[in-house]
């Protein structure tokens, strides 16, 4: 059996002739150094309107806001007001809604209050583009203004950490029905809507097995289909094996209705396998409001706002244990979105495509609380004239979690051509000098698929 | 039988159930060397030496990979690539349409492109048979739209039903059938293109589920016509309107989104986007146009759009069909890609100005010209070939024939004859080719069990038809399928299929059926369904594997009987699994 470590010294000659120096450090890392939290990338899909989600409730900056938003502006007293952050913010009251049928024991703004959630506000990306899917590229990519690099910048984390384990038995999950951009290139990412599909019990029983080894042996093959298709049997027997069929949320954890919660449920079952996940991607898409958002807090937004807030609430408490059952200690979810919307309200009481977004970091080991420099909103402070401007590149606070949580510095590998990495203080843990250095596996190897979707 | 005779071990490597980390890494070796930063400027970036932007998505020539599949004969690539897979007869058909693949492949596609001459009896029979009640009620494109917004959204359906999931269901089923029994199939392979391409999510709204139906109408009736008409009726129907916001767009504030996706998907496409510049420092091409667009054109053009809508609510004649709102329309002047809009002209014209703009301009035959051929032929299809179907998009603009002359070009190119293998099917494709490779007898029926049960399989792999959410369609490129959950779901449903039955225990593809009588052993049985299913012989080792299968142990030359409950389960299995093997993928 190949190991890790195995593959990297096999190739150590290779890669070193081509590299240079900074081969061994990588190579050769901290053996005792196993590092075992997830990182949860969950992405808002159409720009969510950030200023409709954490907005200011005081100051001067309240009055532009209003004076823009006349119709959708969310209220700071009555129902759905804002839910108070400390100093000029609020967050969208959905933040705090529970299903009354099933009260879920802690609310988002729980979370929020008990030091668990982090807001970065005026956060996104510098690029000036407002086409959803350059930017979403852009950002899940890990290279803004590039859209043809082959990998994505999970895949290139899970490439360079140092300190994993030589065999995971599933080191990254790509939950929806397609894999994210951020785990492009990505051939150990096992993609699934729920273990209970991810099965072949189906066909005549009399032979399965029979036909599940002819299917390897089909799949034994030297194309990357053959190979795909192998890894893929490979994962099915890991999942049937796992999933005994059924799952109850621990906690009394309440998931919302609907895909997103459904979503979140499999991925806290599958954290619960202990398979050694160590990346994982959620998408939640609807977030592209032109038209008719809602008034006074209410509407589409609210209830999109609602089930989001609910999905994470219910995933945190699945997770918050005891004992080996305290997965929170281990997982950091970042919530981010391709651009925020534009600081005027449209005719249609929606908003067009704008600038500067949020994120949202919720975990064990997170330092609550608002984040970020806010750029204001007054006219000369907006980007291009009309958007909320961006204060934190959204690679900060990804690197600041790759740093601080996985212990991954490759900053240089995973963000090239980002070099002014700084912490933020969003997470906790120890810091380590960024590397923004040569690249430890320029080795001339054959490009990956470079397709645009 | 003998149970105990294990079939051959595989020669890889199994001893670990891990995903084993090996590959990523050497994966990410690819990534460093690859990672291009970003271009400090985006117009020098754009500004190539022919005075044209160079594409943004330069789309490098894909790597040379291992194991890819050897060239089949023309007919399978064709009726793999321009059609949902060979059925039964299909490749026989082509082999005597002329003495070569060269007078073959045009000879198909000329016949394709008439598509109105060729007969489709099955088809028309399937649908008969279904007796819809919404779906073909009208081929008048607005008799269509008036009726179904009557009876689903009014509340005047005849059946009593006005569930806007009639019309969404039905077109569902229609869809299928097309795919499985019309003999047109030139035509179903460029109606899922331009559905993807004009794509509306049919579950954004009801509105959305009772207009569909219109829009496929208008593609199907253009799709083989002119571009520049196309994206008009594209523009003027509810389906878009709405879905995109354009209905509701007034000089009071015009609503961007429409016409954002109008630039960047429908014609000019992001890799002539230019971003926030000004319009006055985009540079121009030879022929004073500017090269690329930036946001002010997107802002411009939705200002020109505005009052474009359609009948709804209760203050109008409320009718579903377009409507121009005059009093809605931002009167005063516009400038679009470099064309100047003067106030107060005619109605509807300034938008007419901008859709002309756009469809003449040689950035949206590149872009039509690359997304053409990367669903006919591959994603990395030559340049030179992208380039002279580019050019003559162009050329032709006005021309009413200027997509057929297109499509021919690209079909008859030595680039569409001697690919394969570079882009695996979609999951529509993989369960649409297996049908018909089976020859599923299988019309699709609203209120029936099995057909739920089929399409509720179906709808796992990740292309659900007509769902996705996003304005862009599903996408088309090798790489956002390369994962695991449409493929375990294709592969689920496929093996499901091979047990399809009626209530009265009939299959809907009936593998035991189908075998002729002198076919009986399991060398034959292999041979025949491997011909019937891939119109190829198959790797030497993928038969020996499926042969084995088949023999379990005995003779392989000795007759079965498929009398025997278990031997006829087992050339189901076997069926099925040719369904899931990696060489069905391939087109």
């Amino acid at each position: 059996m190949t190991t890790r470590r195995g593959f990297i010294t096999g190739c150590s000659a290779a890669v070193a002739a081509f590299a240079g120096t900074n081969f061994n450090t990588v190579a050769f890392g901290d053996p005792n150094g196993t590092n075992e939290d997830i990182l949860i990338s969950v992405f808002l899909r159409g720009g969510i309107d950030a200023l409709n989600f954490v907005l200011p409730i005081g100051g001067v900056d309240r009055g532009h806001y209003e004076a823009a938003r006349p119709e959708i502006m969310i209220p700071t007293a009555g129902a759905n007001a804002a839910l108070p952050l400390g100093g000029i913010f609020g967050l969208h009251a959905g933040a705090d809604t529970v299903d009354n049928g099933n009260p879920a024991p802690a609310t988002l703004y729980d979370l929020y209050q008990d030091g668990h959630l982090a807001l970065v506000v005026a956060a996104g990306m510098h690029e000036d583009n407002r086409s959803h899917f350059d930017s979403m590229n852009f950002m899940e990519l890990g290279t803004p203004g590039t859209l043809t690099t082959p990998t994505g910048w999970l895949t290139r984390h899970l490439a360079t950490a140092n300190n994993l384990p030589p065999e995971i038995t599933m080191p990254a999950l790509a939950i929806g029905n397609l894999q994210q951009a951020a785990l492009r290139g990505s051939t150990e990412t096992v993609n699934m809507t729920s273990p209970d599909s991810f099965s072949l019990q189906v066909g005549p029983w009399q032979w399965r097995d029979a036909q599940r080894t002819t299917l390897r042996s089909l799949y034994n093959g030297s194309s990357w289909l053959h190979q795909s298709g192998y890894d893929t049997l490979d994962a099915i027997d890991i999942i049937e094996l796992n999933s005994d069929g059924g799952y109850t949320p621990a906690n009394g954890a309440v998931y919302p209705g609907g895909s997103l919660g459904d979503h979140f449920e499999t991925l806290a079952r599958m954290i619960k396998m202990d398979l050694g996940l160590r990346v994982a991607t959620i998408d939640y898409g609807g977030w592209d409001t032109h038209e008719g958002q809602g008034e006074n807090g209410g509407g589409y937004f609210l209830s999109h706002v609602e089930t989001l807030s609910r999905a994470l609430a219910a995933f945190y408490t699945d997770l918050d244990g005891s004992g080996a059952n305290n997965y929170t200690s281990r997982v950091t979810v970042v919530v981010q979105s391709e651009f925020g919307r534009r600081l005027r309200e449209n005719n249609d009481r929606g908003t067009d495509h704008g600038h500067g977004s949020m994120m949202m970091v919720l975990g064990g080991n997170v330092n609550g609380g608002v984040h970020g420099t806010w750029p204001g909103l007054a006219n000369g402070q907006l980007f291009d004239g009309a958007d909320l401007a961006v204060t934190t590149d959204y690679r900060r606070v990804l690197s600041e979690i790759l740093i601080r949580r996985m212990g991954n510095p490759y900053l240089g590998e995973i963000f090239p051509g980002y070099t002014s990495y700084s912490p933020l203080g969003v997470v906790s843990g120890p810091d380590l000098p960024p590397i923004y250095g040569p690249e430890i596996f320029a080795d001339g190897f054959e490009s990956g698929d470079t397709g645009q979707w | 039988m003998s149970s105990s005779v294990s079939p051959p071990e595989p020669t890889r490597d199994t001893d670990s159930l891990n995903l084993t980390r090996r590959r990523v890494l050497a994966a990410a070796g690819l990534t460093a060397g690859a990672v291009v930063l970003p271009a400090a400027t985006a117009v020098a970036a754009n500004n190539g030496p022919s005075g044209g932007p160079a594409m943004r998505h330069p789309d490098d020539p894909p790597a040379p990979e291992g194991g890819l599949p050897a060239l089949p004969s023309a007919g399978v690539v064709t009726l793999n690539r321009a059609s949902f897979g060979p059925a039964p007869g299909d490749l026989a058909a082509f082999e005597a349409l002329g003495g070569d693949d060269a007078s073959r492949i045009q000879a198909w596609v000329a016949q394709q492109l008439n598509y109105q001459s060729i007969p489709d009896p099955e088809l028309t029979a399937r649908l008969n048979q279904a007796n819809f009640e919404s779906y073909g009620v009208s081929n008048d494109p607005d008799t269509l739209l008036a009726t179904l917004w009557d009876w689903y959204d009014q509340g005047n359906a005849p059946g009593g039903n006005s569930s806007s999931g009639v019309p969404r269901d039905e077109m569902t089923r229609a869809t299928w059938m097309r795919v499985m029994y019309s003999k047109r199939q030139l035509h179903e392979v460029l109606a899922d293109f331009w559905r993807d391409h004009f794509n509306v999510y049919i579950n954004h709204s009801s509105w959305a589920r009772i207009t569909y139906q219109h829009l496929d109408l208008i593609l199907r009736q253009h799709q083989m016509g002119n571009f520049r008409d196309m994206l008009e009726a594209v523009a003027r129907s509810p389906a878009m309107l709405y879905y995109l916001d354009n209905y509701t767009s007034s000089d009071d504030g015009p609503n961007e989104n429409y016409c954002r996706e109008l630039f960047e998907l429908h014609t000019l496409g992001a890799e002539n986007y230019l971003g926030v510049l000004q319009q006055h420092q985009v540079p121009t091409d030879g022929q004073g146009r500017p090269v690329g667009y930036v946001d002010a054109d997107v802002f411009e053009a939705a200002r020109a759009f505005t009052g474009w809508s359609f009948h709804y609510g209760n203050n109008d004649d409320d009718s579903g069909l377009f409507l121009y709102r005059p009093s809605w329309h931002d009167r005063f002047q516009k400038n679009v890609l470099g064309v100047f809009l003067p106030q107060d002209q005619a109605d509807e014209k300034d938008a007419k100005d901008v859709l002309d703009a756009l469809a003449e301009h040689p950035g949206t035959g590149r872009h039509l010209a690359r997304k053409l051929c990367r669903r006919l032929i591959s994603d990395h299809p030559p340049q030179s070939l992208i380039d002279t179907v580019a050019a003559l998009f162009s050329a032709q603009w006005q021309a009413p024939d200027q997509l057929q002359q297109v499509y021919e070009a690209i079909l008859t190119s030595d680039a569409f004859r001697n690919t394969w293998g570079e882009k695996i099917k979609r999951p529509f494709e993989v369960v649409g080719s297996a049908l018909r490779a089976g020859a599923a007898d299988f019309t699709l029926l609203m209120d029936d069990g099995d057909t739920s049960s089929f399409l509720w399989r179906y709808d796992d792999t990740g292309q659900e038809l007509f769902n996705w959410p996003a304005p862009n369609g599903f996408p088309d490129v090798l790489g956002a399928w390369k994962s695991m959950t449409p493929r375990v779901a294709c592969w689920r449903i496929c093996n499901w299929l091979i047990e399809f039955d009626d209530d009265n225990g009939d299959y809907y593809l009936d593998v035991v059926g189908q075998t002729p009588g002198g076919v009986r052993s399991a060398n034959e049985l292999v041979d025949f369904w491997v011909d019937r299913i891939f119109g190829r012989a198959l790797p030497t080792d993928d038969r020996t594997d499926l042969v084995e299968f088949m023999a379990q142990g005995f003779n392989p030359d000795f007759d079965l009987n498929l009398g025997d409950e278990d031997t006829a389960l087992r050339l189901r299995a076997l069926v099925g699994l040719m369904f899931m093997s990696p060489e069905f993928l391939w087109r």
